[in-house]
């Protein structure tokens, strides 16, 4: 009812929309929490088959999921009228354009909001804290990006990512439980898990990493790989916790072994060939900055991203960091003693969304969005995301 | 029996260029179009409880963030919790020797058994209205920063406004320092970021408390190592994301979860602004104020019997129509010239060159009607018009299949009569509504070869 909320003089709210590359994080500005967290993916209500909204073929497929889901989401769990709304659209500095691009077309051609503004998800984060300074770790679905920002700006040549997150895992629990799992069902115990290997669905994998898996300890951690990575003897390994049973449909019994639940973590910090983890990402991403702004970064780590909320994740970064630091490649080069890191007042996995509905409660915003008025005008976006005043002053001579 | 159960087979095309099956189509009584779900404006209009069916006042459910102070879903299965009263004997304050009952509450899952007892949740003394709300534990501080955010914005603008074509100094210097070319800063976005970080020079700011950042983390319990995975006290991903602010691992610390509220809705033609569909107000009615589904307007095609067909030879199709208006209806059916798409025509199809009259939709002699008799007083051609009944006649087309295989599909053009008999329209001077013509395209697709 937007003519009633006007007669009461109060504007309305601006929509916040964050579309990771798992979940979806959407709410309302000047909101503490977004008001829900829901796959990105829609459901096809006559065959009930889901489609993930980024595993797009064309840009008219993204199109009609993107309208499906903000649709969801506006109907169900924000009950406002899109039109001639504000929107806030969090988004990672790796977006391709293409999804930027449909993503627009679908907010001011169907929804017909008021303005976009595009923000990049490492400042918005940095925004929860009140600093300006800090080194941005993402630690998401698909990859982990790492991003220096130095009095609010972003520093291009410390930008680094690496395909290690929560996918990586689940595909770790999975070919871990292909290899020598077993499953009990009524009519067999212990059959092999290849043996059915449908079971594994990405909800079950995702399942399992959040019930049962954990991060282990550093010293056990460099055990473990020890003998997995570098071939050691097996009975080199730490006692390994104990099996857990994990209930799956049907009464069968899914047995995940200790090892499945303290190794499958070990793949964001191992090693391998190239000497690459999340820690030596971090490392290196400071390494790339300038020498006068080391110290300030590296005592300033914010950690973002659902993958980071595993149990035991903190504490591992937070040795791995410092054993790093006595390595001779680094300890020279660094010239920085120690780590901080802070604690954003949100869970991690809507933190940038919380920066956005910071962002989006200040009455700069206009002034930093696209318009819709522009973008018919223009009838695509601008080669950047956010507008500069110059591109705005153009809309008011053109208005005027 | 063809379109009843498959919606799809027969579509009809939308203003848009999008083909739907009638049903899902709405007729704009002004600007006399059809519209989708896709061309029209979704508009938020009643928000209320699907458990209580109160309605709340849109300001109201502003301030609740759209969920209901009395109705609460069970934080493990989504059921909706039952109130329970239990009746506690306690000795009266005034005669020790008499006792009392008192009634206590707690609310609990009627499908898996949860109930605030399992959290050590106090029971309440009153039924409604009363149950302890979760509240973020860093609100206070997410308000600091976004007071302090707020001040920086008014200074931002005011100072935008005083020097609108001065560059910023110390945004250059920053850019030469990390080789950043302006270009860069503009198609990544980042210049108008730099403006919304604290500056060590402004006065507004000092009141806000820096973070506090931490060097070292405690390390797991070690029962993490010694245990197995307690499946039944953690809980699922699901659990946690319902609820985005708390996400509680730990099943002690789920929490009745308040019920979110759904809403009526309402459509609007994008073109004109005026109301498609509107229902009543009342949560409980299923009625609507305003419904122009295009059913209600528009003559429905069904196909009304499969039939087999053969590569380049003559199949003769029984088609219905229906008349949904409470006049007799005169509807002409042409070819679409020039509809070369294979994709939705890939037969050729004879169709009545006559005009077709439909009767009035009239409820309550629907099924009085006999064909014979009616037949007679629209003088039907027996060879076109296979039956009449009501509203609805059957009709013949030929239909010849120009693909040695696949879906046989043809289209037409449906031009029928249309009496707007909106209130406004009927007021104007003529007692009769006035007779406009609508043409739509229609497409169906008949069987396989
Ligand atoms: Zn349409
Ligand atoms: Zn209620
Ligand atoms: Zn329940
Ligand atoms: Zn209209």
């Amino acid at each position: 009812m937007p003519h009633f909320e006007g007669l009461l003089g109060d504007e309305p709210r601006i929509i916040i929309l964050d579309i990771g590359s798992a979940y979806t994080k959407c709410g309302l500005a000047g909101d503490t929490g977004p008001r829900c967290i829901i796959p990105s993916e829609t459901k096809n209500p006559r065959n009930q088959q889901t489609s993930k909204i980024w595993d797009y073929s064309s840009t008219d497929e993204l199109y009609e999921h993107l309208k499906e889901l903000l649709y969801t989401l506006i109907s169900r769990y924000l009950l406002v009228t899109p039109k001639d709304r504000r929107v806030v659209v969090i988004e990672s500095l790796l977006c391709p354009t293409d999804f930027r691009d449909t993503l627009a077309r679908v907010l001011f051609k169907h929804f017909e909001v008021a303005s976009i503004l595009f923000a990049p998800s490492h400042l918005l984060s940095l925004m929860t804290l009140g600093t300006k300074t800090g080194l941005v770790l993402d630690v998401g679905y698909q990859e982990s990006f790492v991003v220096p920002v130095y009095e609010g700006i972003p520093i291009l040549k410390g930008w680094r990512t690496i395909p290690l997150a929560s996918k990586a895992i689940h595909s770790r629990i999975k070919s871990q439980l292909l290899e020598h799992g077993t499953v009990s069902t009524p009519e067999q115990k212990h059959q092999p898990v290849a043996s059915m290997p449908d079971i594994l669905t990405d909800e079950l994998l995702e399942d399992i990493k959040v019930c049962c898996c954990f991060v282990t300890e550093y010293s056990r951690g460099q055990q473990i790989q020890e003998v997995t990575m570098r071939g050691g003897h097996a009975n080199k390994l730490p006692p390994p916790p104990p099996d857990t049973d994990y209930q799956i449909d049907g009464g069968s019994v899914l047995n995940i072994s200790g090892r499945i639940r303290e190794h499958t973590c070990e793949v964001l910090f191992e090693q391998d060939n190239d000497e690459t983890s999340i820690a030596t990402l971090l490392m290196d991403a400071i390494v790339a900055c300038p020498i006068d702004t080391r110290k300030d970064l590296a005592s300033n780590i914010l950690v973002t991203g659902g993958t980071s909320m595993m149990p035991g994740f903190y504490h591992r970064l937070q040795l791995e960091l410092s054993h790093l630091l006595k390595k001779p490649c680094y300890a020279q080069q660094l010239g920085i003693k120690r780590f901080l890191f802070h604690k954003a007042p949100a869970k991690e996995n809507y933190t940038a969304w919380l920066g956005g509905a910071l962002l989006g409660a200040l009455e700069t915003l206009p002034s930093k969005s696209l318009s819709r008025d522009v973008y018919l005008q223009k009838g695509k976006l601008p080669d950047w995301c956010c507008i500069d005043s110059d591109f705005l002053l153009e809309d008011k001579n053109s208005k005027s | 029996m063809a379109t009843f159960a498959t919606v799809d087979l027969v579509k009809y095309l939308c203003t848009c260029e999008k083909k739907f099956p009638i049903c899902r189509l709405y007729l704009c009584k002004h600007c006399l179009k059809l519209r989708c779900i896709d061309c029209v404006q979704h508009e938020v209009d009643t928000p209320y409880c699907p458990n209580c069916l109160e309605i709340m006042p849109a300001q109201e459910a502003k301030l609740k963030k759209n969920r209901c102070s009395n109705c609460f879903d069970c934080p493990v299965c989504g059921h909706t919790l039952m109130t329970r009263a239990s009746g506690h004997i306690s000795p009266n304050p005034e005669d020790p020797n008499k006792s009392v009952t008192k009634k206590t509450y707690y609310l609990a899952c009627g499908f898996c058994r949860w109930n605030t007892r399992d959290i050590n949740m106090l029971d309440q003394t009153v039924a409604t209205g009363n149950w302890p709300m979760l509240e973020n534990p860093h609100v206070k501080r997410i308000n600091n920063l976004l007071e302090n955010y707020k001040l920086m914005a008014q200074v931002e603008k005011a100072d935008r406004e005083r020097k609108k074509y001065v560059k910023r100094r110390s945004h250059l210097y920053l850019q030469d320092k990390f080789n950043l070319s302006p270009s860069v800063m503009k198609r990544k976005g980042l210049s108008s970021f730099s403006s919304l970080s604290l500056k060590e020079g402004d006065k507004t700011i000092e009141d806000l408390e820096p973070s506090v950042p931490v060097e070292s983390f405690d390390p797991l319990p070690n029962d993490y190592y010694t245990q197995p995975a307690a499946l039944e006290k953690t809980t699922k991903l699901v659990h946690r994301l319902s609820v985005p602010e708390f996400q509680p691992e730990d099943v002690s610390k789920l929490h009745p979860i308040n019920k979110h509220l759904i809403m009526k809705k309402s459509l609007r033609c994008r073109e004109c602004e005026h109301n498609l569909s509107k229902s009543d107000f009342n949560p409980c009615s299923i009625k609507f104020k305003i419904q122009l589904t295009a059913l209600h307007w528009v003559p429905e095609v069904r196909i009304m019997t499969p039939s087999t067909f053969t590569y380049n030879k003559e199949t003769l199709v029984t088609l219905t129509m229906s008349n949904p208006s409470v006049f007799n209806t005169t509807v002409t059916l042409s070819q679409i010239e020039n509809e070369t798409d294979v994709d939705y025509c890939t037969a050729k199809v004879e169709l009545p060159k006559k005009e077709l009259v439909l009767a009035s939709r009239d409820e309550p002699s629907m099924h009085v009607y006999e064909d014979s008799s009616q037949a007679h007083e629209f003088k039907d051609d027996p060879k076109l018009i296979v039956f009449r009944k009501g509203n609805k006649i059957g009709f013949v087309v030929k239909v010849t299949p120009v693909v040695p295989q696949g879906d046989v599909k043809i289209c037409f053009l449906l031009k029928h009569e249309f009496r707007n008999t909106t209130v406004a329209a009927l007021q104007s001077e003529s007692k009769e509504p006035e007779i406009k013509w609508l043409e739509h395209k229609v497409y169906l697709c008949l069987g396989t070869i």
